[in-house]
């Protein structure tokens, strides 16, 4: 089964590229020109990610982040979700490098394939960063009747954590 | 964001005064090390799905998938126009590849071009819910960190990942399809007004 999975991406990639040779695309050039968009994009998510990192490091050695673990830990042990993986579900809505950031911190607290760190990867994979999304996408248009589509999203959200939970301890 | 960002900031600085203030800058420190690490991690995951991206829309393969997803996209978003669908199309195949900041530009673009659209409450509504539940067919972000901890299976999670983001789509399509379509609020605006009527008889 992990050998079918492990095959998808080199497949994609072969395919991809004898489709484009065989199209008599310049491949070199054209994946060149492709990967020169990749700088300015990192560099435009960079800010971002090391302020919550710098954050996120400020809340570990404080003692905030044990303390509010123990707060929340009630609802999510009710709901089945670790609660180790709380910071992240509460980050992921509003910011795709924080949470990123988060999700890092999460995989080297608790080990790159534990049974949190794999329920994290697919709690960050759940969803996009949801009012980031409305923030920007939406930003400056004339109908701003989100509400409606905001909670659809936000419950969507969270019935698609409980699932992944679920899914990881059975996977 | 950012009223989170700043409490949390200042309640952290400030225990921070009492229990270890020469370990303040340190941890801003490292931090601000991790971050710029993740990003080298980030900036090569991104380099290698980027430069496929930029073949496959040399080689006509985006156009394809872009008519593919048409037919759907003309019937989830109610609309016809050319320039609205493709935007919408090259916003929703960068999601599928797990690259959001990628899609940003194109799903900037879809939301302005829905606004003017005919059902434009329900269309962009319906952006805005695939585009927060954000499907993904391959999670790239996560398997690149992954790789870079040195996990023994980054790919590991995909199926998962795949059922889950699907599961939360679908979910979310499905109400907003439910609650949001023109028909049903003519419907209710007809109901209303029909209500009124007897009311004021």
């Amino acid at each position: 089964m992990n050998y079918i999975f492990a095959l998808i991406v080199p497949v994609i990639f072969l395919a991809s590229f004898a489709y484009a040779s065989f199209k008599k695309v310049k491949v070199y050039d054209s994946f060149c020109q492709g990967v020169k968009a990749a700088p300015p994009l990192i560099l435009s998510i960079f800010p971002y990610i090391a302020a919550v990192m710098m954050l996120t490091k400020l809340f570990e050695v404080s003692g905030l982040q044990a303390r509010f673990e123990t707060l929340i830990a009630p609802v999510f042990n009710f709901l089945g979700v670790p609660e180790e993986i709380s910071p992240l579900i509460l980050m992921k809505p509003l910011s795709g490098g924080g949470s990123i950031a988060v999700l890092t911190d999460i995989l080297e607290k608790y080990g790159v394939d534990s049974y949190i760190a794999r329920c994290a990867c697919v709690a960050y994979g759940a969803s996009d960063t949801i009012f980031y999304i409305g923030a920007v996408y939406f930003a400056g248009l004339k109908r701003k009747k989100l509400t409606a589509a905001l909670v659809i999203s936000v419950f969507s959200y969270l019935c698609s954590i409980l699932l992944c939970c679920l899914l990881c301890k059975v996977m | 964001m950012n009223a989170i960002f700043s409490f949390l900031f200042i309640v952290s600085a400030l225990i921070m005064l009492f229990i270890d203030p020469a370990g303040f800058l340190s941890a801003l420190v490292e931090g601000a090390g991790k971050s710029a690490s993740l990003c080298i991690a980030l900036l090569g995951t991104y380099a290698v799905w980027l430069g496929l991206m930029r073949v496959w829309e040399d080689s006509g393969v985006s156009a394809g998938v872009s008519r593919l997803l048409k037919p759907l996209s003309r019937k989830l978003f109610k609309t016809d126009d050319e320039q609205t669908l493709t935007a919408i199309s090259m916003n929703l195949s960068a999601n599928l590849l797990g690259l959001s900041g990628a899609s940003t530009p194109y799903g900037i673009k879809a939301a302005q071009l829905l606004d003017k659209s005919e059902h434009a409450e329900y269309s962009s509504a319906m952006f805005f819910v695939l585009n927060a539940t954000s499907i993904q067919l391959i999670p790239t972000s996560i398997i690149g960190v992954r790789t870079a901890l040195k996990s023994a299976a980054p790919a590991d999670i995909v199926l998962p990942t795949l059922l889950t983001t699907a599961f939360s789509t679908l979910l979310g399509v499905a109400l907003t399809a439910l609650f949001l379509s023109p028909r049903r609020a003519v419907q209710k605006r007809g109901n209303f007004l029909k209500k009124r009527e007897a009311g004021s008889r």
